[in-house]
């Protein structure tokens, strides 16, 4: 079992620890529904450091991942990063992640933990068309805290140095920047996902225990609390950000995930273009769907969704939504058999409980405040 | 680990106020412990018949949905309404008002251990 740099502070802390694609990590401090309310009320810190960083540099980097990735890279200026996907052939999802442009020439993306080692065989893959690429999985060495709530801007200020407090409290969404900390430059990023205003630090592992303990030591002005990956579940639930393994993986394309927004089918040729813009002509035949309980009850990931009798789908993620109320989750269904505002039934061990298709997302993001 | 001395168990982590009549069944604070934050809770309906080791409910934290056992023959005579509309109760109160219902033992139940002997099965686990 692998273990984060800030495994003995989670120690210190008496989280409750278990086993998620291979890390010992923290699924809550204080439980998950007061984590929740913190988040969501104040400000939390996550170990999120199980995440992959891979750097991706030289002179066609920009013109490779624009092949490999299926949002616009050309619109980043340098300093911002978009929330992006990789796709085969079939325009089915390797991965989605968030890409930064941190240079002219050098990007940096930040992967999900379970698909490091198959996402850099393919990043290196699509770079053997491209003569002047270079890759770095810089994952062993590298931690991730995110920083997220209300007073999230106030946390991480208290990281930076005063010639820099001005520019990093004006950093926008999406953006990234450097930022020094003990001694080591790290990457500061106006993202999240949690729904709340939010940071993501990406720093060495050398530093990462440091920088825990100066987040938390902002408690008596923050009211800063660590926060463990099952709030963290119900925080990106409500906020319908998909889950890499839950709502999508490699047979789901981004239309039927529902983040064409993200998708340049109109711009540059990529890698799984033609499958998608063929899906599109055609009409996807699933989408992931998000619905609300009418009836008691949790829904969970691969429960049956049916209609009228008719079985129409599977859950791919379920929920109590403690900031919303109720319970509810997404599903993918057949698209030709049900639209938002319909009544289906999600099948909960036997006992068929009512539930409503209903606008995404559940929460209302607060990202932008 | 609060296991109070005057309540039967079972190895699944129910408690039982008896072991035969009507008795009142609940569920431990260790098991609630291990659960976490309880979000939902299904009960049968009074009447219901059930054999020693069926499951006679559901419990759901935030992650995981746990069943329930019924520690004996027994008949569901009253279900605690409390507990189904606010499931937090079973976590604030596991011995008190977090009981889940109260059965009508056909027979003596055989298979319930003490307080200090499910105290001790615990420390193993």
């Amino acid at each position: 079992m692998k273990k984060t740099a800030l495994y003995e502070q989670h120690s210190l802390l008496k989280a409750k620890l278990i086993d998620f694609s291979g890390w010992k990590m923290p699924i809550s401090y204080d439980g998950v529904l007061a984590e929740h309310h913190h988040v969501r009320e104040k400000v939390g810190i996550f170990d999120v450091s199980h995440m992959g960083e891979f750097w991706i540099r030289g002179r066609d980097a920009q013109t490779y991942l624009q092949y490999l990735t299926i949002n616009d890279v050309n619109k980043l200026d340098v300093g911002q990063g978009q929330y992006t996907a990789i796709c085969n052939e079939n325009g089915g999802m390797i991965d989605d992640l968030i890409l930064y442009k941190t240079g002219e020439e050098e990007f940096f993306a930040c992967v999900n933990a379970a698909n490091i080692t198959k996402d850099f065989e393919w990043f290196k893959q699509g770079a053997s068309r491209f003569e002047r690429v270079d890759l770095e999985n810089a994952s062993e060495g590298w931690s991730q805290i995110a920083v997220q709530g209300p007073n999230s801007e106030a946390a991480v200020l208290s990281l930076v140095n005063a010639q820099d407090q001005e520019r990093i409290a004006g950093l926008p969404y999406t953006h990234i920047a450097d930022i020094s900390f003990g001694g080591s430059v790290c990457k500061l990023a106006r993202t999240g996902y949690t729904g709340e205003k939010g940071y993501e630090i990406y720093l060495p592992n050398s530093a990462a225990a440091s920088c825990w303990q100066a987040l938390l030591a902002t408690e008596p002005q923050t009211q800063i609390k660590p926060i463990g990956l099952g709030a963290r579940d119900t925080l990106r639930l409500e906020s319908c950000y998909l889950l890499y393994g839950n709502d999508m993986d490699e047979s789901v394309s981004p239309l039927e995930a529902g983040i064409s927004w993200a998708t340049k089918l109109g711009g540059e040729d990529f890698c799984g273009k033609s499958a998608i813009a063929s899906q599109k002509t055609a009409g996807v035949s699933r989408k992931i769907a998000a619905f609300l309980f009418e009836d008691q009850g949790v829904p969970r990931k691969g429960m049956q969704i049916l209609k009228d009798g008719e079985d129409i789908g599977v859950v791919t993620s379920g929920s109590v939504f403690p900031s919303v109320g109720g319970s509810g989750g997404l599903a993918l269904i057949a698209s030709n058999k049900a639209v938002v505002g319909d009544l289906v039934q999600v099948n909960v061990r036997g006992k068929h409980k009512n539930a409503k298709l209903v606008k995404k997302p559940f929460y209302k993001a607060k990202t932008k405040d | 680990m609060d296991c109070p001395e005057n309540l039967f168990y079972t190895k699944d982590h129910e408690w039982v106020t008896g072991e035969s009549g009507t008795v009142t069944v609940g569920v431990t604070a260790y098991a609630i412990e291990q659960l976490g934050d309880i979000v939902h809770v299904d009960l049968p309906d009074v009447g219901e018949e059930f054999h020693e080791g069926d499951s006679f409910g559901t419990i759901e934290s935030t992650k995981t949905v746990s069943d329930l056992y019924m520690p004996g023959e027994a008949k569901v005579i009253e279900v605690n309404k409390l507990v189904a509309n606010n499931p937090e109760e079973i976590q604030e109160s596991p011995y008190d008002k977090g009981w889940l219902i109260k059965i009508q033992l056909s027979e003596p139940a055989k298979n319930l251990i003490n307080s200090a002997n499910y105290e001790s099965y615990i420390q193993e686990d």
